[in-house]
């Protein structure tokens, strides 16, 4: 077979029937477009939670009586400094705080803001911040989507919290947050501890929850234990869970897409075989020719292949680079909002580019498999074509 | 809902593998009605038919052939990407221990390609007879195949269904360490033992092959795959991962070691199966092909070159040994 | 000419069924050409020349019977062989000229050999030559289309020419040409012959009862030769 001659006869070839092709190609490319762009959101969101919990603590013990999350006692926090093998013992005090008729609601993070922190981002953070003028009188760092809600409703520099107990509390806008993680920091108001306390009605010997780091992975397993046995309603979490869930949550809701997803490429793989078997019996004499002139069925299954291969690549090219545009330089518009739904902010989320290799080979799988296996039977059929059919 | 049974590899592997099933399954039915009633002699349409039939066969395999090979590479990449959900499991040996069928069915993995392998050679040679004379024999060899085919997609369904993600899996240091006083090494061998073994075996295996002394070549390749495999896990291992005690086939083929286990074994199961394929032709078929035997000779030295420079180049830089 | 047989026919029998009906087309033909001779197979259409023509190309099997082409059976060749017989020993001119119409003379002319494992320059070479004994050279780059029927007529057997076959047969090559055309592939018909090729022409032309060089009519009815 000599290749020059035969990509320059298949190049024409193609090039001839360009109309044929030209709308499966752009079905798949349609088709690869919507796979392609879910796989990518889906996993670049993966890609950026699994940078935000890097940095978290490793450990986070908290208070569940009967299910329920309540204030964790602050006592906690010296029989775990007590535990050999902990480290980076910190308190937190957060929580949910509801605005106008509770359509939004903002987290509040207090921090001690002399201590030594346990989440590496809110370290970088205290490091950047005046920390003495800001524990100057009530005054909190906000994120950029609560900065945008608060100038919304003409809160500028302030706004007046009410507490539990039914007294407002003023607290001036010190600093908006810096633009890093945006997952977790754009609904996020941090503020110091105290008066975290007063917003979200903890007493002074309680807080949410004490978290602390586990320096070597090999006892976190053993620590859990050790911990969670200390209070008979204590509840330790540790980091690999949370990134377990993670990884099943987007797993679903990735997996539930490709299921239904199934449907669409079952009703495309039956067009195929019905297209392809059509535009390949109006091909039966140029075959039959091409084996009077001393093409045998194998060249003939070769050029024929090698012209399926061009398609399915062409449209897998096409689908995945409009899908790349899409979410990683458009944002992905639309389906953003499938993906981020329930949030109650306006997410300000941009995709970090992430072209994984398993995700590409994944969808040239679910693609091309079904694409070639569809053809290979009325590619055969048409290949196996008698050359006495160039005479008639 | 099993959470592994959502996983996006899973899902897309799991089509793959149906998929290329249906389509077997149609290769399997003509394939049968064709060898029933092959008359290659008979001047009827009908035989004229069968024999285009036999192409469709073929062309089926030949796809499936292509196909599986890049779908055990993917399935080893999907396992090893599992490892995240399993508490305890580090890498794909934790999670192909998860339960009964993994091991089954990487093995069973392994042999269908080398079938297909041993398939495509017998089909060569059988294009090139005038009479088709080879044609009983891949028609007979494809029908095995089927059979190991049915086994494995139950397989890869009973497997992946029965991965429990709540249960603690062990990680590679457990199922391959060293337990106290237990040689996990066969024969009683040492590693030094079994190192002089594995460089013996290697120019064995190609002096057998070069001289054509093919039963003895079948063995002593066998028998070079076996020692090679513990070589690699409990000496060669050692240095691609740079620690003494990390003991393990799959961590290799990881991206903190650039992939190299996809090398590694590549290189040690295809050198195998085209060497296996060539031998079995030559006594099945009284059929050789020397060219064959060149990539053979390349594929295991590569092999041998690869375990042996990960050695080397740590001893250049540290000076010692571990 | 030397004697040495080319294509050799035995007791070839073929028969088309249709509808439960058996409908013989060739009934025991029997017949041997030597190398560098000349056939004309000549009757009215139905008369099975041209099926006995596709049996001879290997592009249609025989219900009975055998085909020999140099000495070597082709009716049940494994179609690997039975393709390569045909690139190699073979070149066909079909009454339709059966060019491919989006592509030039020369991509046309270079379609058999594309399987062949030649090199470029190799190919390039053929092509040339068979233009050159077409006598089509001149049109090289111009779309089949846009050709005449002779030129196409032309350039069909530049095609047939191309692998350097000893046997060239033909399907009823005038049908289509007007006289002088008709006249002119005649002629390149005698310089074919001059170069030693064994030549079959299945026609119902009477050009063909008088050719200016050796010839030999067989005349077919009812498929048998009469």
């Amino acid at each position: 077979m000599n290749a020059n001659a035969f990509w320059h006869f298949l190049t024409l070839q193609l090039f001839k029937e360009r109309s044929k092709h030209l709308s499966v190609i752009v079905i798949s490319a349609m088709i690869l477009f919507l796979l392609s762009s879910v796989l990518f959101i889906s996993s670049s969101i993966r890609f950026s939670l699994e940078e935000t919990l890097k940095v978290q603590p490793d450990f986070v013990v908290s208070r569940v009586q009967g299910g329920i999350s309540v204030p964790t006692p602050m006592i906690w926090e010296d029989e775990l400094i007590d535990i050999y093998g902990v480290s980076n013992v910190i308190q937190r005090v957060y929580g949910r705080y509801f605005f106008k008729a509770k359509e939004r609601s903002f987290l509040i993070v207090g921090v001690d803001f002399l201590e030594e922190q346990s989440h590496e981002n809110l370290q970088k953070l205290i490091a950047k911040t005046d920390i003495k003028a800001f524990l100057n009188g009530s005054k909190m760092l906000v994120g950029e989507g609560v900065k945008t809600y608060l100038d919304a409703h003409f809160y500028k520099d302030d706004y007046n919290f009410l507490t539990p107990e039914g007294t407002f509390e003023k607290v001036n806008i010190f600093k908006t947050l810096p633009f890093q993680s945006n997952l977790i920091a754009n609904d996020m108001m941090v503020m110091p501890i105290d008066l975290a306390r007063k917003i979200l009605g903890y007493s002074e010997e309680e807080v949410s929850d004490i978290t602390f780091n586990v320096p070597n992975p090999d006892e976190w397993d053993m620590m859990t234990d050790k911990v969670s046995a200390l209070h008979y309603d204590l509840q330790v979490v540790n980091k690999k869970d949370v990134q377990k869930s993670y990884e099943n949550l987007y797993n679903y809701k990735g997996g539930l897409f490709l299921i239904l997803f199934l449907v669409v490429l079952s009703t495309f793989t039956l067009i195929l075989y019905q297209r392809y078997s059509m535009v390949y019996s109006s091909e039966r004499r140029n075959i039959g020719l091409l084996r009077a002139l001393g093409w045998s069925i194998n060249d003939v299954l070769k050029f024929k292949f090698t012209e399926t291969l061009v398609i399915v690549f062409a449209s897998y090219i096409l689908g995945v680079f409009f899908a790349y545009v899409y979410v990683f330089v458009l944002g992905a518009p639309l389906l953003k909002e499938v993906f981020l739904g329930g949030q109650n902010l306006q997410n300000t989320l941009t995709f970090v580019p992430v072209l994984d290799f398993s995700v590409l080979t994944s969808i040239f799988l679910i693609y091309a498999l079904p694409f070639i296996a569809a053809v290979l039977i009325p590619v055969w059929r048409v290949s196996v074509t008698e050359p006495k059919e160039a005479m008639l | 809902m099993n959470e592994v049974l959502l996983s996006n590899q899973i899902i897309v592997f799991l089509l793959s593998e149906s998929t290329l099933f249906i389509l077997l399954l149609v290769a399997f039915v003509v394939s049968l009605k064709v060898l029933v009633k092959w008359d290659f002699e008979s001047f009827m349409p009908f035989q004229f038919a069968l024999e285009r039939q036999a192409y469709l066969v073929s062309t089926i395999i030949l796809f499936v052939f292509v196909m599986k090979f890049i779908l055990v590479v993917y399935f080893i990449f999907s396992i090893d990407a599992l490892s995240l959900l399993l508490p305890g499991a580090m890498c794909g040996a934790g999670v192909i221990k998860a339960n009964v069928y993994g091991s089954y069915l990487l093995v069973l993995k392994l042999s269908i390609l080398f079938l297909l392998t041993l398939w495509f050679y017998i089909h060569y040679y059988d294009m090139r007879t005038k009479n088709h004379q080879w044609f009983k024999h891949k028609s007979w060899l494809f029908s095995l195949i089927f059979v190991f085919i049915v086994l494995e997609l139950g397989l890869d369904f009973s497997y992946f269904s029965n991965i429990d993600t709540h249960l603690p899996v062990s990680c590679c240091s457990a199922l391959f360490g060293q337990l106290e006083g237990a040689n996990p090494l066969p024969f009683g061998l040492s590693v030094s033992l079994l190192l002089v073994l594995f460089y013996l075996l290697y120019i064995l295996v190609i002096l057998s092959l070069k001289s054509g002394y093919t039963l003895l070549y079948i063995l002593t390749n066998i028998l070079f795959v076996y020692i090679a495999y513990y070589a690699v896990v409990y000496f060669f291992g050692t240095y691609v991962y740079q620690l003494p005690t990390h003991k393990c086939p799959f961590c290799m083929l990881q991206a903190e070691y650039a992939y190299v286990g996809y090398l590694l074994w590549a290189s040690l199961f295809m050198g195998t199966y085209i060497g296996l394929s060539d031998a079995i032709s030559t006594l099945w078929l009284g059929k050789t092909d020397p060219k064959s035997k060149n990539i053979v000779v390349w594929l295991l030295s590569l092999f041998v070159l690869l375990c042996t420079a990960y050695v080397a180049v740590y001893y250049l830089r540290n000076g010692v040994l571990l | 000419m030397s004697n040495k047989t080319m294509i050799q026919i035995e007791n070839l029998y073929r028969t088309f069924h249709h509808a439960g009906n058996a409908m013989p087309v060739l009934k025991d033909i029997n017949l041997s050409i030597g190398q560098g001779e000349c056939v004309v197979l000549k009757g009215v259409s139905g008369s099975g020349k041209t099926t006995l023509l596709s049996l001879i190309a290997g592009l249609d099997k025989p219900s009975s019977g055998k085909v020999l082409i140099e000495g070597e059976p082709i009716s049940k060749l494994p179609d690997l062989f039975a393709s390569e017989l045909r690139a190699k020993k073979i070149g066909m001119i079909f009454q339709h000229f059966n060019l491919f119409e989006h592509l030039s003379v020369n991509e046309n002319v270079t379609i058999p050999l594309i399987p062949s494992g030649l090199k470029m320059k190799e190919i390039h070479e053929k092509v040339d030559d068979a233009l050159k004994v077409a006598n089509i050279m001149h049109k090289k780059e111009v779309l089949a289309s846009r050709l005449s029927g002779g030129e196409k007529q032309r350039t069909a057997i530049a095609r047939a020419l191309v692998a350097s076959p000893n046997i060239i047969l033909c399907d009823e090559p005038t049908a289509n040409l007007d006289r002088d055309n008709s006249l002119l592939f005649i002629e390149i018909l005698g310089e074919l012959h001059r170069m030693g090729k064994t030549i079959v022409i299945a026609t119902h032309d009477p050009l063909f009862d008088s050719l200016s060089f050796e010839s030999t009519v067989i005349p077919m009815v009812d498929g048998m030769i009469g």
